[in-house]
């Protein structure tokens, strides 16, 4: 194994694990920033999105679960994996349209507590009714490997020059975050619809007084944000299992990254989810190291693997303590 | 003759309402006193196995509709828990979603000083709850350099560091998944066997020894968080609360209040998780230190009644009841998480006192009593119309206590 090979194969898998704490952070940032609306059921979307995509993807045998006992033991659409990335997110857009109208606005006026509770109760809605109808057990993608012709979606290729092989799923994933990403950019950045809701961000009252409805670019911005959530989960659970808790464990990963980027910040959300992803690949990767101490001839052996989960806190912290307002945030968004 | 009832009846009346008067002055100021807060609980605990297993069973209702013992005493230990947590939430007006890390880590100190050095359940609770407060204090320090939102975001991201410290890289001295195994327990005292029933009082009553160490804790947690409330350190956290602004203008250091009210906090779940590992004998991660168990004391204590002790009493009943009897019924048994997760939700949206409050306010309403429905106001006033020096002492004494609450002599 070549050194190039190794830091291709970390910044990869890396760049992968990062591109979902991206589209999830994205997400969440921009509710956070723009809305002020603190949403602890992100994850719930995700994990929406995620068993949208399993049910349209692929046909599944229900085991355990109300949906066997009501005589559903299998279910699914088998309508192939792209057919799931165009609806899905689609889906969860609509899903995040009518979340913001009955359950985040109305709770706009309230206290930031309550907002938390009230989307933390929801979370536990969601992971509770799906636990229910499907069970606890996990289930998985299979994804199919030749869909768009002679372009692979799945399966192991060698890096030229090098003897690594990646998966090139992996790859589809970074690049579909990639293009997701840039496009919410773009519409923030570089349009009028951007443009009313970060004025609205600074001056609500003044953007009202202009004559412009300030409600409605709230919330679209909002299902922008739940939409890539759902994404995130349709292209991120293919590499892992999908079980109803997969929301919870994923939200707080992804908050990390708003603190570590800065809230309101989609260029700090980029960069905090790939900090995030590459300290956990890399320690993975690092495993066991043995290290010589020269002076006194001592070597000493530390297991890096263990570590992984451990290491995207200990980022945050050292984020937090140095600058609060986190990389990219600016100091008026901090409180 | 009509003169004389008409002359009588009024003294009949004016008598009778000074001894009303007296009997619910009396009873006001006796009512939120220490002592009658401390003998309500005490009979609680006492009275709870009774009246939750006992008569229900010789009434004859199905077995798997009533409580049992060792339910009770789970209760007992997550309702010391609420009570900590309630003192951040409910008065310091901080949402924390880590206080598992305070919990667990307690439990784990408890459960490993027990295999290593003594297995006295008085040394571990003391063990444990140390450990509890240092960690509060080093996590509190770090998450309350940004308030609100981040403040929750914190603690629930350094509760899950705690999960994944104590589930890989420390596997070898916490058994990782497994849970803490070795869990040794000696004799209270060195003489009393905790799973023996205690002598001259009916198991009925109190069933076992562990039991009551559970129950005076209550009592006793119960106590100092009244204390703590109805202190002038209470009130600077209720300030808090209310306005974090207008505290610090009035000089009060509320960065340190609440890192203290944290600590507290902390304490409290270190002192619950310290019971729990002496009443299993066993540390399971997942019960311990998963996030679960941080979204457990939330939802209890807001069920409940965030504000009120009894509320945090009352909401670590219900959980327990729905969470281990519910979930065995037949047809919603599946669902008692969910149900739980919408009244949870309707609870937010609708009685921002909890359950608890909502009783007291449904029972104003039944009784048709102002001062109830307009509870504190109306029993102040009343307090201060009938006990009018009393009142102005003790405003008096909260002035002088309190620095900035312009009191003649600020010490």
């Amino acid at each position: 194994m070549s050194l190039v090979g190794d830091v291709i194969l970390l910044l990869v898998n890396g760049l992968q694990v990062g591109a979902i704490y991206v589209l999830l952070a994205i997400g969440l940032s921009i509710i956070l920033g723009t809305l002020k609306f603190v949403n602890f059921a992100h994850g719930a979307l995700y994990v929406v999105g995620a068993y949208a995509g399993l049910l349209i993807t692929q046909e599944i045998s229900i085991s355990n679960g109300k949906l066997a006992e009501w005589g559903f033991p299998t279910l699914g659409l088998e309508w192939g994996f792209l057919a799931a990335l165009a609806i899905v997110p689609l889906f969860v857009f609509v899903v995040g349209l009518a979340m913001e109208r009955f359950v985040a606005r109305p709770f706009y006026d309230r206290p930031d507590t309550d907002q938390i509770l009230v989307t933390f109760g929801l979370a536990i809605i969601v992971q509770e009714l799906l636990h229910a109808l499907f069970g606890g057990r996990s289930y998985s993608y299979d994804i199919p490997s030749n869909v768009l012709g002679s372009l692979p979606l799945s399966g192991p290729i060698a890096v030229p020059l090098t003897e690594v092989t990646i998966d090139v799923w992996r790859i589809w994933v970074i690049a579909i975050t990639a293009t997701l990403v840039l496009g919410v950019y773009v519409i923030v950045e570089y349009t009028d619809f951007g443009l009313v809701v970060k004025a609205g961000t600074r001056d609500p009252e003044m953007v009202r007084l202009l004559g412009i409805k300030i409600t409605r670019p709230y919330i679209v911005m909002f299902g922008i944000g739940a939409g890539l959530a759902g994404a995130a989960g349709v292209v991120g659970a293919p590499l892992s299992n999908i079980n109803p808790e997969i929301g919870t464990t994923i939200l707080v990963p992804a908050f990390l990254t708003v603190v570590i980027g800065g809230v309101g910040s989609i260029r700090g959300a980029i960069l905090g989810g790939t900090l995030i992803g590459l300290v956990q690949v890399t320690l993975i990767t690092l495993g066991s190291v043995t290290f010589l101490v020269r002076q006194v001839d001592f070597l000493f052996q530390f297991n890096f693997t263990p570590w992984a989960q451990v290491g995207i806190y200990v980022l945050a912290v050292v984020v937090l303590l140095t600058r609060p307002q986190g990389l990219l945030g600016s100091e008026e968004v901090s409180t | 003759m009509s003169d004389e009832t008409a002359s009588a009846s009024p003294g009949v009346g004016e008598q009778f309402a000074s001894v009303a008067r007296s009997v619910y002055g009396r009873w006001a100021a006796v009512r939120d006193s220490e002592l009658t807060v401390a003998v309500l609980t005490f009979l609680g605990v006492l009275l709870a196995p009774y009246v939750l297993v006992e008569l229900p069973t010789q009434l004859g209702l199905p077995t798997e509709y009533i409580w049992y013992n060792s339910l009770i005493t789970l209760t007992v230990v997550w309702a010391i828990f609420a009570i900590g947590y309630d003192l951040l939430l409910g008065f310091t007006g901080l949402l924390s979603f880590g206080h598992a890390m305070f919990w667990g880590t307690a439990a784990y100190a408890a459960g490993i000083f027990s295999a290593e050095v003594s297995g006295s359940p008085i040394a571990m609770l003391v063990v444990g709850t140390l450990t509890a407060v240092v960690v509060a204090w080093v996590i509190g320090w770090i998450s309350l350099r940004r308030g609100g939102i981040y403040f929750a975001i914190l603690t629930l991201a350094f509760g899950q560091m705690t999960y994944y410290i104590f589930l890989s890289p420390m596997s070898n001295i916490t058994g990782g998944e497994n849970g803490f195994n070795d869990v040794d327990l000696g004799l209270l005292f060195g003489i009393i066997d905790l799973g023996d029933p205690v002598p001259l009082i009916p198991d009925a009553f109190v069933a076992s020894w562990m039991y009551a160490f559970a129950g005076v804790a209550l009592v006793g947690a119960v106590v100092f968080g009244y204390r703590i409330l109805n202190s002038p350190y209470g009130v600077v956290l209720r300030a808090i609360r209310e306005n974090e602004q207008r505290a610090e203008f009035v000089g009060l250091n509320v960065w340190r209040y609440k890192l203290m009210s944290f600590i507290l906090s902390g304490a409290f779940a270190g002192v619950a998780g310290s019971i729990y590992v002496i009443q299993r004998e066993y540390v399971p991660i997942d019960n311990a230190l998963r996030w679960t168990v941080s979204g457990d004391i939330v939802v209890i204590t807001v069920l409940g009644g965030a504000g009120s002790l009894f509320g945090s009493l009352f909401g670590a009943g219900l959980y327990m009841y729905v969470a281990n009897i519910v979930s065995g019924f037949p047809n919603i048994g599946t669902f008692w998480h969910m149900i739980l997760g919408i009244v949870f939700v309707a609870v937010i949206v609708l009685l921002p006192n909890g359950i608890w409050g909502g009783i007291t306010y449904a029972r104003g309403l039944v009784v048709r009593s102002p001062e109830i429905v307009r509870n504190a106001p109306a029993t102040t006033r009343r307090f201060v119309e009938t006990f009018p020096d009393r009142a102005r002492a003790w405003l008096d004494s909260l002035r002088r206590r309190i620095p900035g609450m312009g009191g003649g002599d600020d010490r």
